[in-house]
């Protein structure tokens, strides 16, 4: 509903765009990262980068959280160029990083005290604004708690509360809900939902969890460092989305013989064959030839995994865990000793 | 009021974190006990030298108190390198870029980190004060004011070539190997355990100690930082008296700049 409203505000008027980017691109080395980046966020939306790991999220994050430095192309900030006038940019901008950046050895109280300190916020605001957050993401009764002692959930809890405390114009989470279990990944939108009536705040979030994108103003589908698309979830879904026939052939060789007769067939997880399909009857027609040589078939109505798959040529379910997870994993176990 | 306050948050932190660190404090204390009170005494009896037939102490201390002065700059050594692990830990585990992406400039920043690993380095090296009576040192009040300031930018000195350190090192691990077999190399040839006689010339100096090791004791900054303190504590001076100041502000000063310019690189 909203996001329909926004599309149509903005589209008469982008010049009251809160964060603006244009012509980005970033390597690492021969690997692009960023291939021409444009985007512009409104103000008050809910903005969600789509896309599965390596697909240039974290980068185009890190260019707006004015921590990596772009190759060519400008984003601005509130306004603020964040290349040239990275600290005025700062000031408007709250963090969730996808690693926990928590101090362990630090009080939850401390931790948000020394963030509203660092952003020399003063006493009487700090303090109410503690309060405030604290009762946001539920966590009252942990205050005076050694962070070292809360679940990864409630962590999360505290690095959004910390992320507000200065009054952040935009709020940019990156994977907020990677490795946290289903309870704990609802509730964290929960309070992003609340959050938006309570005050005016533009939130960008990066997810490759696709259901967590439904309630989103706008979805922007990236991939190998392009943008694909950049629309609400239902225009994306009326645009690309497609019934989609999911199987589970028996052996290989029927498998070959799938492809055969459906060229477009994706591969998708666990050994499976992914089909676009629209309207009853290619679902029929499928069951009456391979029927009985597929171990499972699911029929998806068009969602907007259907989406994306039309759009990358790629499932996003079950995105393996990359070597960033596998280095933060490492580091812990290794940082243990050194606590 | 603004940058202050966040420069005291910074330096908060970091003194909030060594004092939950028990491994540190217990160090911090072990360290001190078991070179004044076990090789302090252990070798007292025999710290007197044989010089042209004629048996006289080289110095007009005793080992103990020789030593003292020395210890207070290993207990700052290991804790102000040890602080810099700290930087390893903020960067491995993401907290540098929750600093990061905070509005405070970079060199202010660094200066809290150091600034609070200084503080926790001076109190560690202040510990050994409490030997003092063990080791027959006797410090009057105005020496002691002075003392702590010596130690202070020691401590600061210390603390940013430890980050400077950890700057060029990836892990945990290898930080440990290697502050390891930084400080202790250092801390031999500062002069700290055996004396340069300041009575006898190059020339008979060089009939004592071979060369090389005269070369090393004199090129290491260490040597007019322990010199200055023990100028502080026991009045006895291998130097010229204003050496040592000299260098550990240079120091200071010095390697704050290196350690800045490693930390806006990174």
């Amino acid at each position: 509903m909203h996001g329909v409203d926004s599309v149509r505000v903005a589209s008469g008027e982008t010049s009251d765009a809160i964060v603006r980017v244009n012509g980005l691109t970033k390597r690492y080395g021969r690997t692009v990262a960023l291939d021409g980046v444009d985007v512009e966020i409104r103000p008050n939306e809910l903005f969600a980068l789509l896309g599965p790991n390596g697909a240039g999220k974290t980068t185009l994050i890190h260019i707006l959280c004015t921590i990596l430095a772009p190759d060519t192309g400008t984003v601005t900030l509130a306004g603020f160029d964040v290349v040239r006038q990275p600290r005025k940019a700062r000031q408007h901008l709250g963090v969730v990083f996808q690693e926990p950046s928590v101090d362990d050895r630090l009080t939850v109280f401390e931790n948000l005290n020394f963030h509203g300190l660092i952003y020399q916020v003063p006493a009487a605001k700090r303090r109410r604004r503690i309060d405030e957050l604290l009762a946001l993401v539920e966590l009252e009764n942990w205050r005076h708690a050694l962070v070292r002692s809360l679940s990864s959930g409630m962590k999360r809890r505290v690095e959004i509360a910390r992320a507000l405390i200065h009054d952040s114009a935009v709020l940019i989470l990156d994977e907020p809900t990677t490795g946290l279990d289903a309870q704990s990944r609802e509730r964290i939108w929960a309070y992003l939902m609340r959050l938006r009536k309570e005050r005016a705040l533009t939130i960008i979030v990066t997810t490759h969890y696709i259901e967590e994108v439904e309630g989103c103003d706008r979805i922007c589908v990236i991939d190998r460092g392009r943008i694909l698309a950049i629309d609400t979830p239902a225009s994306l879904k009326a645009a690309h989305g497609h019934e989609l026939i999911r199987v589970v052939p028996d052996d290989a060789a029927t498998a070959d013989e799938i492809r055969a007769s459906y060229p477009a067939a994706k591969p998708g997880s666990d050994g499976s064959l992914v089909i676009e399909a629209d309207g009853a009857a290619v679902a029929e027609a499928f069951l009456k030839k391979f029927g009985g040589k597929v171990r499972r078939l699911s029929v998806d109505s068009p969602s907007l995994e259907s989406v994306f798959l039309s759009l990358t040529g790629r499932d996003l379910r079950d995105q393996a865990a990359g070597k960033r997870e596998r280095t933060y994993a490492f580091g812990q176990r290794g940082g243990e000793h050194t606590k | 009021m603004g940058q202050l306050g966040a420069l005291y948050a910074i330096w908060l932190r970091e003194v909030k974190r060594a004092l939950r660190d028990r491994g540190q404090l217990v160090g911090g204390l072990s360290r001190p006990i078991l070179w004044v009170i076990l090789l302090g005494i252990g070798l007292n009896p025999y710290f007197r030298g044989e010089v042209y037939g004629e048996t006289r102490f080289v110095v007009p201390y005793t080992y103990l108190q020789f030593i003292f002065p020395a210890v207070i700059v290993l207990n700052i050594l290991y804790t102000s390198v040890q602080s810099a692990v700290s930087v390893i830990w903020d960067r491995e585990f993401g907290f540098l870029r929750e600093i990061l992406v905070s509005p405070m400039p970079r060199p202010l920043i660094l200066f809290g980190k150091v600034l609070g690993g200084a503080t926790v380095a001076m109190v560690h090296g202040s510990l050994v004060l409490a030997l003092a009576r063990f080791a027959d040192v006797s410090i009057a009040p105005g020496d002691v004011l002075y003392g702590l300031w010596l130690m202070f930018l020691l401590s600061f000195a210390m603390t940013c070539f430890g980050v400077i350190i950890a700057n060029h090192i990836r892990s945990f691990e290898g930080f440990g190997v290697f502050s390891n077999a930084v400080i202790l190399p250092l801390y031999f040839t500062s002069s700290s355990v055996f004396p340069l006689d300041p009575a006898l010339t190059r020339a008979q100096t060089l009939v004592v100690y071979p060369e090389w090791l005269v070369i090393l004791v004199e090129i290491n900054p260490l040597t007019y930082a322990v010199d200055a303190l023990r100028g502080t504590f026991i009045h006895f001076h291998q130097f010229s008296p204003m050496l040592g100041p000299i260098v550990i502000a240079t120091m200071a000063v010095g390697f704050f700049i290196i350690a800045l310019f490693n930390f806006r690189r990174s």
